[in-house]
């Protein structure tokens, strides 16, 4: 949308180069590129400063707006994902409009790749920030698009993160739909019974959320359900929802969606320290199965009907992979995270057997202990008083597993560091492997969204720190293990933490988009279509019959502006709000010069 | 003391203008909810704005930092009250009545234009606590550049009461007589934010009791590596030297029941590796090695980032440090034993740092009318754990970040986040409660 108020004034532009505390001003001479803008006739003032960001550095925009009639303003910074929006707020508090506004990277695009190359990088940088001048003089008033947003949050996962994702979005006041595929709500939580730090049981923290989750009367459960499809933009998706047994399909319409798709345990390769190769080997979920089911009678712990005296945990089983060292996943890559959870919920696995079964002899094998949280370093000390003895082995000497011949049991051979690189054989009855958690295959989610995924496989955040539980993609929030591994009380936080994004996204009955979008010249388009078959977004563009013949529309609230459609328009008709190929000429020009 | 007259009326209550209070307060008023958000140093921004880059992603956190800093100082639902004490809290049915202190700047910030006049002409240099020791400041002065607000303090401990700076001064708002001020809020729910200290530098005998000038606490060689930091480049403070070989020592105030600080810190490992990466940028000539016990570094793209450290060729040894000594020239000797080898030796380095723990902070509900639960680590206790660990020991007081024990910023962010929700559906349910709903 193109709001012409300031169409036929003098342009006046103020440039204002940072030197973000040294991390650009170490390398580029930033009163040397303020100094160099002056030579255009629409730069009215150039100026470098510390730290633009701060509150100091964006007064000095706004007084000049108010006292100097500054109406275009370029901020030679950082990346435009860190401060575009910082910037922008700042020029709406000075009563300009915000889109007036170019940011221009001559951090990670300058100081940062130019380091030993102090002269070109500040004329690298002065033709930038230049090219950012050529753009602004061009650049019209614009004003977001406003569109209608639904005040419901579809939350895609019934486990603890979806669970608590749908109670805190409720207790906000927004309604929320949960689907869940499997028959019961709850994940995997209820099947690792008594958690750690708090010896509560898993069930109970299920059952808990869960009693919230039925009495809530904004909240609907969907279970046995499966997405089929989702379309639709932030503030008005719409998801099929596909019940598993009817095969009747429902249809939702949310605002926001929060993923809580969870994990999956790592299943080790076959012959990985034993597994698959002796029924004695087995992983630490199936372990966590094993206490749960033994008899009450019982005086010594029982598996394949023999007991159980000397046992073994090995550690990092999945998890902190190294390329060339552990066999690659179907997709060639190895699992170089570390899984977080699994050293504490190893040790509290080796607790819950001992109070059971004090006289065990167990062994710990690991790479380094990780128990960061609050409380867990207790369960390594306590390991350590209660006799459970600790090797330790590096990334290029993996234990490995000696079957007996006799198929019961077998050696656990190791390099121990701690007893300066001893090679050790422990006999024993049973080998538990602390295997790591590993993405979710959501496969059909992540394309119909088109979602990013991270090098490790994870769902992966716009940034950790700015907004460590949104997507890129507008309206998508991600909440628990499908971010990357956590444990029950971080998956929790971040699943409230979505909540209150939900909130702030659907606090208005309407949401306001980017205008930078597709706009028609309806005097130059000829109708041709060209443009239809090159975009990518459904909906997006259509052509539709008007008094002066067919002209393309576009949906401004489906319309991205990745200009796949500029880019092949004959007659120049379709552009880019904000991007125009005036602007194009005018940078490319600049730099060029 | 002076005492306003009006009750300031608010949904929440945020005490502590670091990561997590700001966070927790921008998503409340985001969310239309009327904060007053109380910091008792003169600036918000808390810890972070202090650090020089931040693990995984070696953003600066001036860059992370400021923008939340600025709009919460912008946003109209946002009351800040910055050098204020929280003196104590009372339960009045479902709200909480809170007493602050609002401590003299010795200036009237009506008038004030933040100029640094006073600041230039001031005579008197004091340790600056901004640069942990490491630089000087006035006696009356402005914080640090990205400060908000803007105002400077007068440090009336060390004035000398010359008056320059009420003379340089141009819009006569120096206040040599100024009181403290009582401000009295009624809010309906409380996030605590309150952060963490790290333990002394001093605390062990065997690491020098804090008496050898190039064994560094963390924080001072976060400046050393800030780009505005106090030497302007990375010097060791005896003597101005650029260090050639630093080692850093885990574990120095964590998992050591002598110190009374038996659990982890959960930060070391990570901040003691992104020095080590900053360094080996700053130093590419310098050696630098880590002793370790266990690295962990469990969080997203932190193995990654340990791994991309060993590859950058920084040294990680696997020994407990037993002792730390210095030779005349004030090189620290670090005295190890091997893990791997059991070999005792003494290694010379050129600088040490201290990978320092946290411990608790300013727990101003400790003799207030309401109190909170501590746990044995002295951390507010979440007392409803895993199902929802922003809860307190009471109702409608939350908390966030390392108030809660140590955390790293990306966990803290979350969690404020998820206080805000926690306090949001607290005050939704009593609104209802009391037939007043939105």
């Amino acid at each position: 949308m193109v709001d012409n108020q300031n169409s036929g004034e003098e342009i006046r532009v103020g440039v204002y180069v940072c030197h973000c505390g040294g991390n650009i001003s170490d390398v580029v001479n930033t009163a040397e590129v303020a100094e160099a803008m002056k030579v255009n006739p629409h730069v009215k003032v150039a100026k470098d400063f510390v730290f633009m960001c701060s509150d100091p550095g964006q007064n000095l925009i706004i007084e000049d707006i108010k006292a100097n009639g500054i109406n275009r303003v370029v901020v030679a910074a950082c990346s435009p994902a860190l401060h575009e929006l910082t910037f922008r707020k700042a020029l709406e508090r000075a009563g300009l409009n915000p889109y007036l506004f170019e940011h221009v990277n001559v951090r990670e695009q300058v100081s940062w790749v130019h380091k030993g190359y102090k002269n070109d990088a500040t004329q690298k940088a002065i033709r930038l920030t230049m090219a950012g001048v050529e753009k602004v003089t061009l650049q019209d008033s614009l004003l977001p698009n406003s569109v209608p947003a639904e005040d419901r949050a579809l939350v895609i996962g019934a486990g603890v993160a979806g669970l608590r994702a749908a109670i805190a979005s409720a207790g906000a006041g927004l309604q929320v739909t949960v689907v869940e595929k499997a028959e019961k709500p709850g994940g995997r939580v209820p099947d690792l019974g008594v958690i750690y730090p708090s010896n509560s049981s898993g069930l109970e923290i299920v059952n808990a959320l869960l009693d919230e989750v039925k009495t809530h009367p904004s909240i609907s459960m969907l279970l046995h359900s499966e997405i089929d499809s989702i379309a639709g933009y932030v503030g008005n998706f719409i998801a099929k929802i596909r019940n598993c047994e009817s095969g009747e399909i429902s249809a939702v319409r949310a605002g926001a969606i929060i993923i809580a798709t969870g994990y999956d345990n790592y299943t080790p390769a076959d012959g990985e320290i034993g597994y698959g190769h002796s029924p004695d080997v087995i992983t630490l979920p199936n372990f966590l199965n094993l206490i749960q089911s033994q008899k009450k009678d019982t005086h010594e712990l029982m598996h394949n009907g023999k007991a159980i005296r000397n046992i073994g945990f090995v550690h990092c089983v999945g998890s902190r992979q190294v390329e060339g060292i552990h066999p690659p996943q179907a997709d060639g890559k190895v699992n170089d995270y570390c899984s977080r959870v699994c050293c504490t919920s190893t040790l509290n696995a080796i607790h819950l057997m001992l109070d059971r079964f004090p006289d065990m002899n167990v062994y710990d094998l690991y790479r380094d202990i990780r128990t960061y949280g609050r409380g867990h370093e207790d369960y390594y000390d306590r390991a350590s008083q209660r006799g459970v003895l600790f090797f330790r082995y590096t990334e290029d000497g993996l234990p490995e597993f000696m079957a007996d011949k006799s198929g019961r049991g077998g050696l656990l051979n190791l390099t121990d560091t701690l007893s300066y690189d001893e090679e050790v054989s422990i006999p024993v009855d049973m080998v538990v492997l602390a295997t790591g958690m590993m993405p979710r295959n959501i496969s059909n989610i992540i394309s119909m969204l088109k979602l990013p995924v991270g090098a490790d496989r994870f769902l992966q955040e716009v940034h950790p720190k700015l907004r460590p539980v949104e997507l890129a993609n507008q309206g998508i929030l991600v909440a628990g293990t499908c971010q990357g591994p956590m444990d029950i009380g971080e998956s929790i936080s971040a699943a409230s933490a979505t909540a209150t994004r939900a909130k702030i996204l659907l606090a208005h009955p309407t949401i306001e988009l980017d205008p930078f979008v597709a706009r028609v010249d309806e005097n130059r388009c000829d109708g041709c279509a060209l443009c239809l078959n090159e975009c990518e977004y459904t909906g997006a563009l259509t052509i539709s019959e008007s008094e002066k013949g067919p002209k393309a529309v576009v949906n401004p609230a489906i319309c991205v502006g990745c200009g796949a459609c500029a880019a092949v328009c004959p007659p120049r008709a379709i552009q880019i709000a904000g991007w125009s190929l005036d602007q194009f000429d005018a940078m490319v020009d600049a730099i060029t010069a | 003391m002076n005492s306003s007259q009006e009750v300031e009326t608010r949904d929440v209550l945020v005490i502590g203008a670091g990561i997590a209070g700001l966070q927790a307060s921008l998503d409340l008023a985001d969310q239309g909810r009327k904060v007053t958000l109380v910091e008792r140093n003169p600036s918000i921004g808390g810890r972070m704005i202090n650090l020089s880059k931040v693990f995984p992603t070696l953003d600066c956190a001036s860059c992370i930092t400021t923008p939340r800093m600025a709009s919460t100082s912008h946003h109209p639902l946002i009351t800040m009250r910055t050098y204020t004490e929280v003196v104590s809290i009372e339960r009045v049915g479902d709200r909480f009545r809170a007493v602050l202190n609002k401590k003299p700047r010795f200036i009237d910030e009506q008038h004030c234009i933040g100029c640094k006049r006073c600041e230039e002409v001031c005579a008197t240099y004091v340790p600056d606590e901004y640069e942990h020791g490491l630089g000087a400041r006035k006696a009356i002065s402005i914080p640090f550049t990205n400060a908000i607000p803007q105002y400077p303090v007068m440090d009336e401990k060390n004035c000398i009461l010359c008056g320059a700076c009420a003379r340089v001064c141009p819009t006569n708002c120096i206040d040599f007589m100024q009181e403290p001020e009582e401000i009295v809020v009624d809010a309906g729910a409380v996030i605590m934010a309150t952060g963490f200290n790290l333990t002394p530098l001093d605390a062990k005998n065997q690491y020098g009791k804090g008496m050898f000038p190039n064994v560094l606490s963390p924080l001072q060689a976060e400046r050393l590596l800030a780009p505005h930091g106090p030497y302007g480049g990375v010097l060791r403070p005896s003597d101005g030297k650029i260090p050639e070989s630093i080692a850093y020592v885990q574990c120095a105030g964590s998992r050591d029941k002598s110190l009374g600080v038996p659990y982890c810190s959960r930060v070391c490992c990570m901040y003691a590796i992104k020095q080590a990466m900053l360094l080996s940028g700053s130093l590419p000539m310098a050696d630098i090695t880590i002793y370790y016990m266990d690295i962990r570094a469990f969080g997203k793209g932190y193995e990654q980032f340990f791994c991309s450290a060993k590859d950058m060729g920084i040294e990680f040894v696997r020994a407990k440090v037993g002792r730390i000594t210095e030779d005349a020239d004030h090189n620290p000797i670090v005295r190890i034993e091997h893990q791997d080898t059991g070999i005792p030796e003494e290694v010379h380095h050129d600088m040490v740092v201290l990978s320092l723990g946290m411990v608790p902070t300013w727990n101003p509900l400790a003799d207030g009318f309401v109190s909170l639960e501590t746990s044995n680590d002295g951390f507010i206790t979440s007392t409803s754990g895993a199902l929802s660990p922003s809860k307190t020991s009471q109702p409608g007081i939350f908390a966030a970040g390392t108030a809660l024990g140590p955390k790293d910023i990306v966990d803290t962010v979350v969690e404020a986040s998820a206080a805000a929700a926690d306090a949001t559906a607290w005050l939704i349910s009593h609104e209802k409660g009391n037939g007043n709903g939105r």
